[in-house]
């Protein structure tokens, strides 16, 4: 009897040991120190349950990642897959550009990083019950940047039907683009390729790549599977040539449908490899075709690497200050060739956060300016991207409330003589007054002269100078001319002296993104100068220069033509 | 030594109680989704099984036909007028697309094997809207569209369900990765075409149907017994908390009426 008891005992012991092992390994092993970390920096966003609800989430857009769905955007592994520690430990590094999400390099422990990764990942169980690590994306094949495979990469942009989302010039400005929205029903744009600083997950052409091979999960950008599979580069070329023309020869359409015939079939082998019942063969061409789809993706990536510049542009102060540049001549129209021969001043813009309403999820990343004047006159060309062409004040269901978007040029009334002299308050003034050029997409061709003393306190001159302004909008980007004399009567003007740093800044209004009165985008105070008129000098050394190259260059010629013989 | 030995089981039994009760979660009830037996589903032959049929009706006002806006390649998108099918009344109120099936139901017969498990893409549009599939099978979506496409399914990594991937207007058809388990229902979207929506669940047993326009539904073959019968509509929610209980004759036929209002 004691003994049965005994054995009764331990089996029962025994049993519940397993179960609480058991449990022990699928319960999320909590770690007390990424608990701490977790509360103290981030659930104020993303929630103390992970949820992506806390007390900072409602005003940013994108929300602040909801973890309980493993959903992660920024991954190296396949789609569908979770991302691996590495991906999660590097993404809390460096941030997310372009959204709220800060980089915690500096504010935390490398130690105290992965402790948190293992902290988020408890939130959702799928990470417990994955055995098999995720799949990574192969980055074999890699080709490198060059003009050709940019300019086969822009064709397979297209055939891949990145623009409709992104837009014909990759400002994000496609047709889709004012529907988007993410799996937790938030507005989402996509992102603007021509300003690659705000990627979230960064802006090597190995980043690129494996965003859209992976897709970005939780948001509306898809994972891709070609577009012409089995195809190599030149028949899919061959291929879109055919389809476009209206009317095709006997052997033309043979040849057309031969290649459809080929892409079904490597569709259908790939359909065979989703299931898991592809046999060897049919394995050997899958692989073929995948090599020649990296070989793709990778021209692809080039392109969307080309459509930025090489580095984010410095802001335009010290060296880069806004010059204006003389002429002689009469000043050049909005689409005058000559203003390419300039380098645009690029002007940063934040949100402005300090008067209700705010602007907390700006989606104007800057102004880019160009002017040249001449004796009389001043024209600038303001350059903005803006992923919608806003020219009414609109209510729809779709897009919800959408207002007209604009931009404000600001200027101090009286320029102070002195650069470090005291400059009227930023946000439209104070005490002192600023003059204000006010232009809206609704009168595509005016400028409206202000006076403000304070963000909420402008008045429209009664006055109005005589100011010329053309504007356009095209793929995604706002050109916006103006043309004003140099020297005004009225005193409520600025005048502009040569030499002398004239103070700009800039308010601009997205109206898709609810922009409107004190919701805006901003700059600080930058200044513009216009450019003392060359001296003669400068037109003597080029010349001398280029005699004397080309002088260095006969003499090589003789050199090298001596030598040989 | 018996005494230490019973409190020493005590303790372990309480302990054992303890880590149970964690387990009980109420996720399915809130966020309108099916219930799905945490046992596995066995397979065997019915003989003689029983039917359930009944219809699904909507009471309350019928809210006006929705016409969606085509903002979006008019000249394939825009032919045909297209509405909003998340409340799809027919004559005499009946309710389309509403799922009818056993709650837990614990064996009966196989799925069909030969039934088509597709998604069409046609005028840009998705069909049907809402849709059952069996654990472990492929979803077709066909692109019958001179125009690219993107499925994206709202399910979860752990699954293989989260998936949103591009179909351009050269590929006729798509295989989808077969979900591991059983989930949803979830919302299949395209991003492209944004006005393009629909439902799919992934069932782990062929005891579901999906009401027609006259709100019918019919689910055969049931073994003899009793079964909670649950439904799901996209607006007008689920019975998880109160399922009918029916009871199923071996040959006999159960006839069994819903009558759905908008989900508050
Ligand atoms: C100021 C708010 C804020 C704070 C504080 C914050 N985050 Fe975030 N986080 C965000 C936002 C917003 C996103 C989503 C960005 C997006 O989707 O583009 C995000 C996304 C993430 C992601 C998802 C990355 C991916 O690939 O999708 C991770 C992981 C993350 N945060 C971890 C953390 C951790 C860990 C901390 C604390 C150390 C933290 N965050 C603090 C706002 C915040
Ligand atoms: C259905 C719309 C859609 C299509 C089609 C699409 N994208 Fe995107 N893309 C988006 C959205 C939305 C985002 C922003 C995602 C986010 O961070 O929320 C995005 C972001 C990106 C980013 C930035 C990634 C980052 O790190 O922030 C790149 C690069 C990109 N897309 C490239 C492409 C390329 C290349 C293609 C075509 C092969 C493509 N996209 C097709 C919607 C789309």
């Amino acid at each position: 009897m004691r003994t049965s008891i005994f054995v009764l005992s331990i089996i029962i012991f025994l049993l519940f040991s397993v179960i609480s092992i058991s449990y022990a390994q699928d319960a999320p092993e909590v770690s007390e120190q990424g608990k701490e970390v977790y509360e103290e920096s981030c659930a104020h966003c993303h929630g103390v349950e992970g949820r992506g609800d806390g007390s900072a989430a409602e005003n940013l857009l994108p929300r602040p990642r909801d973890f309980t769905r493993g959903l992660y955007k920024i991954r190296s592994t396949e789609s569908g897959q979770l991302p691996t520690d590495k991906d999660l430990f590097d993404i809390i590094t460096i941030g997310m550009p372009g959204s709220s999400m800060p980089g915690w390099e500096t504010s935390l422990s490398a130690d105290d990083r992965w402790e948190v990764v293992s902290y988020i990942k408890t939130f959702y169980e799928g990470f417990k019950e994955n055995e098999t690590p995720p799949k990574q994306i192969s980055l074999d094949g890699k080709i490198p940047y060059s003009e050709e495979s940019v300019e086969i990469g822009k064709f397979f942009y297209t055939q891949f039907a990145c623009f409709e989302c992104h837009g014909n010039a990759g400002r994000g400005d496609g047709t889709s683009a004012p529907t988007l929205q993410d799996e937790w029903g938030f507005k989402s744009w996509p992102a603007n390729l021509t300003e690659n600083w705000n990627f979230r997950g960064g802006s090597s052409t190995e980043d690129i790549y494996k965003r859209f091979i992976g897709g970005i999960a939780g948001s509306a950008m898809p994972m891709f599977e070609d577009a012409s599979f089995g195809l190599s580069v030149e028949q899919a070329q061959r291929y879109a040539q055919l389809e476009n023309k209206v009317e095709m020869t006997d052997a033309e359409d043979e040849e057309f449908n031969q290649l459809d015939e080929n892409m079904g079939n490597a569709y259908d082998i790939l359909d065979m490899m989703t299931e898991g019942i592809a046999n060897d063969e049919q394995k050997q061409k899958h692989a073929e075709a995948m090599k020649v789809f990296q070989e793709k993706s990778w021209h692809i990536a080039n392109y969307v690497k080309s459509l930025a510049p090489e580095k984010r542009p410095e802001p335009a102060i010290g060296k880069n200050v806004l010059r204006s540049q003389y002429t002689v001549d009469t000043l050049p129209t909005i689409d005058d060739a000559v203003w390419d021969t300039l380098e645009a001043s690029y002007f940063p813009l934040v949100g402005q956060i300090i008067v209700e309403p705010r602007q907390f999820n700006p989606t104007i990343d800057s102004v880019n300016v160009k002017s040249f004047y001449n004796d009389t006159e001043v024209a600038f060309l303001f350059i903005w991207d803006d992923r919608t062409n806003n020219t009414e004040e609109q209510e729809t269901e779709d897009f919800g409330k959408t207002f007209v978007d604009a931009i404000a040029i600001q200027f101090p009334v009286k320029v102070p003589q002195d650069p470090t002299a005291p400059k009227p308050y930023f946000l439209w003034g104070g005490k002192k007054a600023v003059y204000l050029w006010q232009w809206k997409a609704s009168a595509v061709n005016s400028v409206t002269e202000l006076t403000a003393k304070g963000i909420t306190n402008a008045e429209i001159q009664e006055v109005q100078g005589d100011i010329q302004a053309e504007s356009k909008y095209t793929d995604g980007q706002y050109r916006l001319w103006v043309k004003r004399a140099l020297k005004t009567d009225d005193k409520k003007d600025l005048q502009i002296e040569q030499g002398v740093f004239v103070p700009i800044a800039f308010s601009v209004w997205d109206g898709a993104n609810g922009d409107i009165d004190t919701k805006r985008v901003i700059s600080s105070w930058y200044s513009f100068v216009l450019e003392p008129v060359p001296s003669s000098r400068r037109f003597i050394y080029p010349p001398l220069v280029a005699l004397l190259s080309l002088g260095i260059l006969v003499g090589l010629r003789g050199f090298v033509q001596r030598r040989n013989t | 030594m018996k005494t230490k030995m019973l409190v020493c089981f005590a303790l372990l039994i309480a302990c054992g109680f303890g880590l149970f009760v964690f387990a009980d979660d109420h996720e399915e009830e809130e966020m309108n989704k099916l219930v799905f037996s945490k046992e596995t589903y066995k397979i065997m032959k019915v003989n003689n099984g029983g039917k359930i049929s009944g219809v699904v009706k909507f009471e309350g006002e019928v809210p006006e036909k929705k016409k969606l806006a085509i903002n979006k390649d008019p000249a394939v998108c825009g032919v045909v007028d297209k509405f909003d099918e998340s409340l799809v009344v027919g004559e005499n109120m009946a309710l389309k697309n509403t799922i009818v099936y056993l709650m837990d139901v614990k064996q009966g017969k196989d799925f069909d094997k030969d039934a088509k498990v597709e998604l069409d893409q046609k005028e840009c549009r998705f069909n049907p809207h809402v849709q059952i599939i069996p654990v472990g099978t492929a979803l077709t979506v066909l692109n019958n569209d001179k125009a690219t496409h993107n499925v994206h399914i709202f399910g979860t990594s752990k699954n293989g369900t989260s998936i949103n991937k591009q179909q351009t207007r050269n590929r006729k058809r798509m295989k989808l990765a077969a979900a591991k388990g059983p989930e949803g229902p979830v919302e299949v979207k395209c991003d492209i075409h944004g006005w393009m929506k629909a439902w799919v669940a992934y069932v782990p047993h062929p005891y579901f149907a999906v009401t027609n326009e006259k709100g019918e539904f019919t689910l055969e073959d049931v073994p003899p017994g009793d079964y909670k019968l649950g439904y799901w509509h996209e607006v007008c929610g689920n019975n998880n908390k109160e399922p009918v209980v029916v009871t199923v004759a071996a040959g006999g036929e159960v006839k069994q009426d819903f009558t759905l209002k908008i989900k508050k």
